[in-house]
């Protein structure tokens, strides 16, 4: 080895060591009156970083708000960890955020599994606060709930439950069930079968078929579905497969034959990348729409969203703006920053919905409950894309197990 | 499970075609890297990134151009030379001064290129989705066999094939095309005969990258362009080109329809299962020639 | 070879190491603790794999099948019956020698890439099944909370713990490396077929080898869940196993101790580079080059060359000849 490359090696050695050991002096600031630190670890990388990102600008926006009055005479700050969707690097980062930066509570992610892991082993055990906000696994105030839990994300006994009352409405009889074949897809198809059988006892299940998740050509399966001939199809798929879905639909001619329904099918960061290959005639159910109801507040939200991050809200941030407030008003209602008063404080607590009303977090589940909106995509002159039409809304209690419910599925 | 169908010839070859149409593209993609393979005898990790890097190319590229069939095709054209041009100075600058070295830190490098074009791609495009469209011709979809395949997935079916025969004209008929075969073979004897092995790894390298971004290209307007790509195909390759043969063609093509139409059967007989066939099916082939179908240059 | 004098100086330094270590917990803040910890997990999987990569030359890419299928399960065993928790922690390391002598069987008749191949295929059957038998192994989502007994559960204790079960898988690895079995292992790796031709039964060498590695693999399965407290699939995803593999490369993949370095390197750069920037994999990619290029001979290699003040053996001269 020549003496060129080992000074240049250690030159980059010594920046590098340098650069560890002052950053953490320049960032502990000056704050007097304690700040509150929220911790977020959420997945910034591959295909869910699409949903991380807007959850993080939600939660930006709301922070902004917020911070100008301040709480508890201090101010909210984040700090955030990229998981990259994997549940061992969620767990080292979430101990880092609690053991080193001394987080007040922690906030995330996208990925169920590290979403039941971090409240399981590190919420429960450590008591230490966790709001999830993506993930949609109804079992992390279901099953699985707990004091040091909460959720501010649609999980899927919502969306199941959503899809199955407002198909029930529809006068399908034979239905197909399709898609991705991991524990989301199965519990979306599961509450809404379930509900939609309760509601509507003729419906008749004739088939199934589950893909791997991410599977990139989906036209075997619809061409076998086709072949069956049902009266509506039910997808349970997500993100990046849900792009796929959408586009296998419209290339086969399938979306205008037979009907179908797909939780979030109406979520714009799927269908604006279609632009006019987005198929018309799906249809689906959300929390949030950037363009219903149409009202002032919805507008004044949307378009403040729209000025800082160039693109209008999606159902994250959303759900992260929800969380933002929720927590600056648990901490406002607590007195202090205490981490059991904030929790006693958040149950029950009811902040504003940024579409007009108010959305409380239910104290039995430590579930923010919010109404769902069921619609068909279409094309419209006002934008090049489709989108949601003929909506109906849901209210929250008419979507979410009851306290009764919640309270059997924990005893077992 | 209920299958509540009955499986006609019409669904059964509706699923054949399909599921030869994916095959092409895998084909695409497992032959540059049974290139590399075979050449430089490296397992180049960082080829589920070029394809990755392949599809977004292609999406910058019709989408600066308009977006219409004029646009993709042009894309579909450039975008492989951007991303061989990529590889070019990947290997040029770095790859190639460690040739002399043992190859498996070879394979510790393309890991490194894999994580670096990961992070570089979502630097410079961004998390969200994308989508390409297909050129107004291949879109929809016609009725064969009473069933509909969509044009694009046909447009594969003729495609894939002219790619491989293009392939095996250059590497039979050209000089470069020659050394490089010669080179997989038995490397010491092309070097023995003062032809400068390096720049011939360069080719084969710069080659399955051109042929990854290809790959990349051609499944771009069937699916959603986002990040994470990369990992959905490398182990899919990998697989193919070793039931195939190392470093033989032929046996990627082999190997690509092996996967793509036991995926599709697969889906049709037991789709609980799907996930599962092709490895059945690479374990099977092994069990019975452990060294691929075809012959392998190693 | 080792003088002894050179011998008692190198044992001397790992005791030392060792004690540094004991005394550790007192002085730095718990984080770091438990960052070691998941350290000494991730050595004690890298060591096991290198025993078969790197001393045995066998292309192992799947690794990590045996490691989730140690940690799946001590998991199941102390989650879901009422077993005394020893029965998990022994029954993990064994299931997960079971699963590498029926993996192995396949896999020792191929050579080279095509063993890893076909490994990679069964490994990914594992997973698929893990992955997908919601009502055994809690699917995708995997199985969290899992009880640890309060023996083991604070970060102390399980510091301690893994750091006492790292020094004996270190000592018997060591020993089965310096054993006439392993001395067979290394001739094998140098040349498959003179060893065969003097008569050694290279694949059942080979197969033993195999056994012993997922075994050990198990080991670090188990630590790991009583570490983290949770199982996901994933554990035996091929991503991991491609990780070890790199750990092992970086660490020095001639070397005994060169694994430990490579996980150590590994896990603290994704921690701690997480902390700065999202972009981490992009800084860990651009270090990985800078190592490439500038310690050849991995990490490990470096410091032994530091420390004898020569070039460490050409080892590797043989490797290129040997692959048909």
């Amino acid at each position: 080895m020549t003496h060129k490359k080992k000074d240049f090696l250690a030159v980059i050695l010594a920046g590098v060591s340098a650069l560890l050991l002052i950053s953490p002096l320049a960032m502990t600031g000056t704050a007097q009156a304690r700040n509150i630190k929220v911790g977020i670890i959420d997945c910034y990388s591959g295909p869910a970083a699409v949903y991380g990102n807007d959850a993080l600008n939600g939660f930006k926006l709301a922070l902004e708000e917020i911070n100008k009055q301040g709480v508890l005479g201090g101010k909210i700050e984040y700090t955030t960890r990229d998981t990259k969707f994997k549940v061992d690097i969620a767990l080292n980062m979430a101990k880092e955020l609690v053991m080193r930066e001394e987080v007040d509570l922690l906030v995330g992610t996208i990925n169920s599994a590290a979403a039941l892991a971090v409240s399981k082993t590190i919420a429960k055990e450590q008591k230490i606060p966790f709001i999830v906000w993506i993930s949609k696994d109804e079992k992390i105030t279901g099953a699985e709930g707990h004091r040091y839990v909460f959720s501010t994300a649609d999980n899927t006994a919502m969306g199941g439950t959503a899809g199955g009352v407002g198909l029930s409405k529809k006068p399908y009889k034979k239905y197909w069930i399709a898609g991705d074949d991991y524990a989301y897809g199965h519990a979306i198809a599961d509450a809404a079968w379930r509900n939609l059988k309760a509601l509507k006892p003729d419906v008749e299940k004739i088939g199934e078929s589950w893909w791997k998740v991410g599977e990139p050509d989906l036209v075997p399966y619809l061409t076998s579905i086709m072949g069956a001939k049902p009266d509506a199809v039910i997808f349970c798929t997500g993100g990046a497969s849900m792009t796929n879905t959408l586009k296998a639909l419209k290339t086969t001619g399938m979306a205008a034959k037979i009907p179908s329904w797909i939780h979030t099918a109406i979520d714009h960061a799927v269908l604006k990348p279609l632009a006019a290959e987005g198929p018309e005639g799906v249809t689906g159910t959300i929390q949030y729409l950037f363009y219903y109801p149409e009202t002032p507040e919805n507008k004044a939200f949307v378009d403040s969203f729209q000025k800082a991050y160039g693109t209008p809200p999606g159902f994250p941030a959303f759900n992260a703006y929800l969380t933002a407030h929720f927590i600056a008003e648990a901490f406002k209602k607590a007195g202090k920053i205490d981490k059991e008063k904030f929790i006693d404080a958040l149950e029950g607590l009811k902040v504003k919905n940024p579409v007009g009303g108010m959305v409380e977090m239910r104290a039995c589940d430590h579930q923010a409950v919010y109404p769902m909106y069921f619609g068909t995509t279409k094309k419209v002159p006002q934008y090049d894309f489709v989108i949601a039409t003929d909506i109906t809304t849901l209210k929250g209690d008419e979507v979410l197990p009851t306290c009764d419910e919640i309270t059997k599925s924990r005893g077992k | 499970m209920d299958a509540g169908h009955t499986i006609t010839f019409a669904v059964i070859a509706s699923h054949f075609l399909v599921g030869i149409s994916r095959a092409m593209i895998l084909f695409v993609v497992s032959s540059g890297l049974s290139f590399v393979l075979g050449v430089l005898r490296v397992p180049n990790v960082a080829h589920g990134s070029l394809y990755m890097l392949g599809a977004f190319v292609a999406h910058t590229i019709a989408t600066y151009f308009g977006g219409g069939s004029v646009a993709f095709w042009f894309a579909l054209i450039a975008s492989p030379f951007v991303v061989a041009l990529i590889g070019l100075v990947a290997e040029r600058a770095l790859f190639c001064h460690l040739y002399e070295r043992e190859h498996l830190m070879l394979l510790l490098f393309t890991f490194a290129l894999m994580l670096i074009f990961g992070d570089l791609v979502k630097i410079f495009w961004g998390a969200d989705y994308r989508s390409l469209m297909a050129p107004d011709l291949l879109r929809g979809a016609v009725t064969i066999f009473s069933s509909p395949i969509p044009r694009y997935n046909l447009f594969l079916l003729i495609a894939g094939p002219i790619i491989a025969v293009a392939l095996y004209l250059f590497s039979n008929n050209t000089l470069i095309g020659k050394i490089a075969r010669a080179a997989a073979v038995d490397r010491e004897m092309v070097g023995a005969i003062g032809i400068n092995v390096s720049w011939v790894f360069a080719f084969a390298f710069v080659l399955g990258c051109f042929l990854a971004g290809l790959g990349g290209a051609l499944v771009s307007p069937t699916v959603s362009v986002t990040l994470g790509m990369d990992h959905d195909i490398i182990i899919e390759t990998f697989l193919i080109v070793t039931i195939g043969g190392l470093g033989n063609m032929w046996g990627a093509m082999v190997g690509s329809l092996i996967f793509g139409i036991t995926q599709s059967f697969g889906v049709l007989f037991l789709p609980q299962f799907a996930i599962v066939f092709p490895y059945i099916a690479v374990v099977l082939v092994l069990m019975w020639r452990p060294r691929g179908i075809l012959k392998s240059v190693w | 070879m080792a003088t002894v004098d050179e011998k008692r100086k190198r044992i001397l330094g790992y005791a030392a190491v060792v004690l540094f270590l004991l005394f550790l917990p007192i002085l730095v803040p718990r984080f770091y603790i438990y960052i070691l910890t998941v350290i000494f997990v991730t050595s004690i999987l890298a060591m096991s794999l290198n025993l078969v990569a790197g001393h045995g030359g066998l292309f192992q890419f799947h690794h990590g099948v045996f490691y989730g299928i140690g940690a799946y399960t001590a998991a199941l065993i102390l989650a879901k019956t009422s077993l005394p928790p020893l029965v998990g922690f022994i029954a993990g390391p064994i299931a997960a020698a079971a699963a590498g002598l029926i993996i192995g069987l396949f896999c020792v008749r191929l050579s080279r890439l095509y063993f890893g191949m076909l490994q990679i295929s069964l490994g990914s059957l594992v997973w698929a099944i893990t992955f997908r038998w919601y009502d055994f192994t809690g699917g995708d989502d995997g199985i969290h909370g899992i009880p640890i007994p309060a023996l083991l559960s604070s970060i102390n204790r399980s510091y301690y713990f893994i750091l006492t079960i790292l020094v004996i898988v270190m000592i018997l690895l060591y020993l089965i490396l310096k054993s006439p079995f392993g001395g067979i292992l290394q001739a094998i790796r140098d040349n498959p077929d003179r060893c065969a031709a003097v008569g050694i039964n290279v694949r059942r060498h080979q197969l033993v080898a195999i056994v012993i590695a997922t075994f050990f693999a198990g080991v670090a399965g188990v630590m790991f869940v009583v570490v983290e407290g949770t199982v996901f699939p994933d554990l035996m995803f091929w991503v991991l196993s491609l990780e070890i593999f790199i750990m092992c490369l970086l660490g020095g993949w001639f070397t005994f101790s060169g694994p430990i370095l490579g996980a150590a390197i590994i896990v603290s750069l994704r921690t701690f580079a997480g902390v700065y920037t999202e972009y981490w994999t992009l800084i860990l990619g651009i270090i990985l080059i800078l190592l490439i290029f500038f310690l050849p001979e991995g990490v490990m290699g470096f410091i032994t060359e530091k420390m004898k003040g020569k070039e460490p053996e050409a080892l590797r001269s043989t490797e290129k000849e040997v692959d048909q």
